[in-house]
């Protein structure tokens, strides 16, 4: 799981207000390179929970990223580097995320998180 | 704002009724929910629902586990293998879409579509746990979750895709709040393409090898209780007829008088069937998945064809359908539909 798929998952348990961001759990953590995109950075600097993002990132034992960023970082390269690397890059391959209501833990096995509920969380 | 809706591409011509509400019988199953978002259930599930949750289309009914996520997650490498070829329109629905836009894939399968356009970013989803294994051995981003129920945030996607999945949904109230979710999850301005199949198969032959599900098979199935007790002279799932002419007769009969799905074998009403799956007995894991299958009676052998024969659940669309359920939705316009290869196809733009 990437901290693209991480910025857009939200707990949906019933009765849950703000389901995100899900705390992450790792216990294992991989890289994948793949191309850079700018259009897509761009595009997706401007929706991303920049904090949520950070944080994540940091439970994954990435440190690089700044506290706060604005759109004109986008100009860096050195800044798109680290973005790129931090949003699509890093995997949770193993480990869970929890819901920051609930508690409840959704697995992520083999880099596959199962969102899925239980009937009673419907 | 609702943009008018372009016929362009509509290239289905066939002596099809129009959509026309007026013409609807209180009858059928889904009709009468039109404007009814609170009482989605065909007469069938009515009974079942209200003793779990009424009034509640997240919930998955017991004939969607049973008849699509079981059968899913029993046949996923199969089906994986025979679902390689793309459709062009989804295709070109795709590739049409701008550089750097994120893409979600509801009910993505195998994940034949993720990826397709290279300049965009694809997040795919699916209930079955085995189908999601089989997109992520292929580096695909995907995680297992409910098309209906969605885990997303609002308004993070692109736009999204539903291919051939709404038709698994057992009630009005889930097919609706399925494309509600689509809605939901892409931005204002957003694309959503949803693909169904078709009441009008081209292929005519194909719809009599399914198996139409009419009251008293459903209320067997999926009803409170043993599944096969209800009445001495009920069919078993084993003796479900899946494409001989001579148990078609047997169908019409149970079809008869029981109103709701019109009775019938596969006439222009019926719109909820059990389409049959090959799973050839060198794909199947007859020490596992199929095996037990086979005990529980969710599948049967067919030793003609060296088979196990599962059955897959599928509500398909008629003209109009699509377009019917979006009717109350205020964010939504429809900026396309048309006809292609069998399946009705709609594309919506997220208004507001």
């Amino acid at each position: 799981m990437r901290l693209l798929t991480h910025n857009m998952l939200s707990s949906n348990i019933k009765g849950v207000a703000n389901g995100f961001p899900l705390r992450i759990v790792a216990e294992k953590v991989i890289e994948k390179p793949v191309e850079m995109n700018h259009d897509f950075l761009k595009n997706m600097f401007a929706k991303l929970d920049w904090k949520a993002f950070v944080d994540a990132s940091r439970s994954l034992g990435y440190v690089e990223l700044p506290d706060e960023a604005d759109a004109s970082m986008l100009e860096s390269s050195e800044f798109l580097n680290k973005f790129h690397h931090a949003l699509l890059e890093l995997h949770l391959e193993e480990g869970a995320l929890v819901c920051p209501e609930t508690g409840r833990k959704f697995p992520v096995n083999k880099g596959i998180p199962n969102m899925l509920l239980h009937e009673d969380e419907v | 704002m609702r943009a008018a809706l372009r016929r362009s591409n509509h290239q289905f011509h066939q002596t099809l009724q129009p959509l026309n509400p007026a013409v609807v019988t209180p009858s059928r199953p889904d009709s009468h929910s039109r404007t009814m978002r609170d009482d989605p259930d065909p007469p069938f599930l009515s009974e079942r629902r209200s003793q779990s949750k009424p009034g509640c289309p997240a919930r998955t009914p017991d004939i969607e586990k049973k008849y699509v996520h079981r059968i899913y997650d029993a046949i996923a490498p199969h089906f994986s293998s025979t679902r390689f070829a793309k459709w062009p329109k989804v295709a070109a629905f795709l590739k049409s879409l701008p550089r750097g836009c994120l893409v979600l894939d509801a009910g993505c399968g195998n994940g034949k579509y993720l990826g397709l356009n290279p300049e965009c970013c694809f997040i795919g989803c699916d209930i079955s746990p085995p189908l999601i294994r089989i997109c992520a051995d292929k580096d695909h981003e995907v995680l297992v979750a409910d098309a209906v129920n969605l885990p997303y945030r609002t308004g993070f996607g692109d736009a999204a895709i539903s291919i051939a999945v709404l038709h698994h949904l057992s009630t009005e109230g889930r097919r609706r709040r399925a494309i509600e979710e689509l809605v939901r999850v892409v931005k204002r301005g957003g694309l959503v393409l949803i693909t169904v199949w078709a009441v009008e198969q081209e292929d005519k032959s194909l719809v009599s090898k399914w198996t139409p599900l009419v009251d008293k098979f459903a209320e067997e199935w999926i009803g409170p209780g043993s599944p096969r007790c209800r009445s001495p002279s009920s069919l078993s799932l084993e003796s479900i007829p899946e494409m001989d002419s001579a148990a078609s007769t047997e169908n019409l009969a149970l079809g008869e008088g029981l109103g709701g799905f019109g009775g019938g074998k596969g006439g222009k009403d019926q719109q909820e069937y059990f389409v049959p799956w090959h799973l050839p007995y060198h794909r199947a894991e007859i020490g596992g998945t199929s095996r037990g299958a086979l005990e529980s009676g969710l599948a049967k052998r067919d030793e003609k064809k060296r088979a196990v024969v599962y059955n897959r659940y599928y509500h398909v669309f008629e003209e109009g359908e699509l377009e019917r359920l979006v009717s109350d939705m205020d964010n939504v316009a429809v900026v396309d539909r048309f006809f292609d290869k069998s399946n009705w196809c709609i594309i919506l733009e997220k208004t507001g």
